[in-house]
């Protein structure tokens, strides 16, 4: 058990006892929940992680065939689950994350009563005549970016420390390297990402779920997101006002609005008690 | 109007938080051959090709809303025309009254482009002849060793009589046999450890307080019979049990028998190897020394590299050449175990092969 957190790098933390495990999208790490997840901490168990080549994971753990698809990464979602002993697990995933909650729930259904899809994509390349918003040269060209990007990936993260010397707060954090990871392991989980086709493991699953679609995204465009909805039994859809492909980040209230709506609806369904509003309403005190 | 900075050297962009343009010097918008107008007031997003923009919305926006700026980024602007242009892009975040506002500097990339493309390209080979290397690797342990060793097993089977008595001259076939495939093993077994420590895959090092004595005990079992084979004289000196080092004890025995399996290989009958320990303060040496051809001066850091071995150099009866990895993977152990692996040498006379360890306190 010990060796999966560590692995993973998983923190748990909240006053609930129903686990949030929130799982980030391609390109960032954990960190990117933090706008979000104090609102729930008072009434769920949060639980994030770093997949197995992101973050502070255990880069050594990265092995090349496990991750050449979602279903290593899917994987990592279970073990977490079961090294904490988690059931009745409320998934909130970003953006990739979605399909990969999708291949957890598909091996493992018992143990997740909802999921939220923050961003969801099937399938990112056009495939007449469904539209996933991107030709495969796109993604190869994504993929050519990343390179270059990453040759000077040291200089990415280190000025930004450098420059707030005189913040050593923000310096503290910055010493752990937002979303930086092993540029060779960036690529492949660009390609596992981007050259997916999940179209098909939609219908696999029966757990009551949530799509949130942002506005005016180029990742996962709205029809993407509708397709997904169409194709997820019991699932809901909400559009939200939030552009870009990080609503949690770039629009936290409303993304936080959002998920405890839907957790309501939820919880009044099966008769829980409502959780979600207290902090909520803590967070717009602020 | 931007003022100097409107016909600065360099591209300049400022964009609010949901990605609005705010600005743009004239150098940016010559670059992109796109008006004010055409660009103020639209996304940022908008003037990035399909590719930068997903690298926008899932790298840089995230680090932006987690750090006060990004720097050397690589991004590919698209012109009025439909062109494409490289920059080379710095974004800080500026805290305004209501909101932050991001300000972008882009440095355009021309020739420099290409030397990445370059770069780029040469990684990319080095990851498939790294894959192709994995594959080999794995081909050797699975494909080729194992059947070698059934080879072996079948040897020790037949030699057991299993299938009914052996004649002498079939007796002789078959341990002839046996002793092939355990060279062939060997020669394996020694690839294998090379590659691996090279890619850095051994396993974690058992660093611990040992006795020298000890280690060089186990190690005398494993090859003294070939010493005595070689017709070979052996001798220890000053290796008393109080001498400890610190390393990984099964380590040091396989560096200490490849360096006495090869002192054996290139000494002559009649020769002598000696195995001998110096404390010097925080170091301990163990050498093994040998009265064998000695290796030219020329040669003397070359022997280290791998598949390299002395031309020339005589071979005891009955021991084959290997690969030459030997030493290569000796002193890569030494070093790992915070030692080093050195030799001295004088042609006609022997050589001597020192391991230096971290002494540990005696007792």
């Amino acid at each position: 058990m010990k060796e999966i957190l560590k692995r993973n790098n998983v923190k748990v933390f909240g006053n609930g006892t129903q686990p949030m495990l929130f799982a980030h999208g391609f390109g960032c790490d954990q960190n990117m929940w933090r706008f979000v997840t104090p609102a729930f901490a008072d009434d769920y168990r949060i639980v994030l992680f770093d997949y197995v080549g992101s973050g502070k994971s255990d880069l050594s753990a990265y092995d090349e065939r496990r991750y050449a698809t979602l279903n290593g990464y899917a994987q990592d979602v279970l073990d977490v689950c079961h090294a904490l002993n988690l059931s009745d697990v409320i998934f909130v995933g970003h953006s990739v994350s979605s399909m990969i909650g999708v291949l957890a729930a598909i091996r493992e259904p018992s143990l997740f009563a909802q999921l939220i899809m923050v961003g969801p994509s099937p399938r990112y390349i056009n495939d007449a005549p469904y539209l996933g918003g991107f030709e495969r040269r796109d993604i190869d060209e994504l993929l050519d970016t990343m390179d270059k990007n990453y040759i000077g990936w040291a200089n990415y993260l280190a000025p930004a420390i450098m420059k707030n010397a005189d913040r050593p707060e923000l310096a503290a954090e910055l010493t752990e390297s937002f979303c930086s990871t092993d540029p060779v392991i960036a690529r492949r989980f660009a390609e596992a990402t981007f050259f997916a086709d999940n179209r098909s493991d939609l219908a696999k699953i029966d757990i009551p779920s949530l799509v949130l679609q942002c506005s005016d995204d180029i990742i996962a465009p709205t029809n993407v997101g509708e397709f997904v909805h169409q194709h997820l039994r019991g699932s809901e859809f909400h559009q939200l006002k939030a552009t870009g492909h990080c609503p949690h980040m770039s629009h936290p209230e409303e993304t936080i609005d959002a998920i405890s709506q839907y957790l309501s609806r939820a919880a009044s369904r099966h008769n829980r008690p409502v959780a979600g509003a207290r902090g909520q309403k803590e967070l717009r005190a602020e | 109007m931007l003022g100097l900075l409107d016909r600065a050297p360099c591209g300049f962009l400022t964009f609010a938080e949901d990605g609005t343009v705010l600005t743009a010097n004239i150098t940016l918008l010559e670059i992109l051959e796109l008006s004010r107008d055409a660009v103020l007031g639209q996304p940022f997003e908008k003037l990035l090709t399909i590719s930068s923009r997903i690298f926008y919305q899932t790298h840089l926006l995230p680090l932006l809303k987690l750090q006060p700026a990004v720097e050397e980024l690589f991004l590919t602007l698209r012109r009025g025309s439909g062109d494409d242009v490289a920059m080379l892009t710095n974004v800080a975040k500026r805290e305004e009254a209501d909101a932050p506002v991001y300000d972008c500097v882009f440095m355009q990339l021309r020739e420099r482009r290409k030397w990445e493309d370059e770069i780029v390209r040469a990684r990319r080979t080095a990851e498939e002849a790294n894959r192709a290397n994995s594959a080999l690797l794995s081909m050797m342990s699975h494909d080729v060793r194992t059947p070698i060793g059934s080879i072996s097993g079948y040897c020790d089977l037949l030699l057991m009589g299993i299938r009914g008595e052996l004649s002498a001259e079939q007796r002789g076939d078959v341990e002839r046999m046996k002793k092939a495939s355990e060279y062939v093993l060997s020669l394996i077994d020694d690839i294998l450890s090379f590659t691996r420590l090279r890619a850095g895959e051994v396993a974690k090092f058992d660093m611990k307080t040992i006795d020298v004595e000890s280690v060089l005990a186990q190690t005398e079992a494993l090859i003294g019979l070939r010493i005595e084979q070689a017709g070979l004289s052996y001798q220890r000196e000053r290796c008393t049990s109080d001498i400890k080092v610190v390393a990984d004890p099964d380590r040091l025995q396989q560096v200490l028998l490849n360096l006495l399996t090869n002192a054996v290989k290139f000494t002559p009958k009649g020769g002598r190897v000696t195995v001998s320990c110096d404390v010097e303060g925080e170091r301990t040496l163990i050498n093994v020394t040998d009265t064998g051809r000695g290796i030219p001066a020329d040669q003397v850091e070359r022997i280290f590299e791998p598949f390299v071995q002395v031309p020339g150099s005589a071979v005891a009866a009955g021991m084959q050449r290997g690969f030459g990895l030997g030493l290569a993977i000796s002193r890569n152990l030494a070093r790992k175990m915070d030692g080093e692996l050195s030799v001295t040498s004088k042609l006609g006379e022997g050589s001597t092969f020192s391991v230096s360890l971290r002494s540990a306190e005696s007792g």
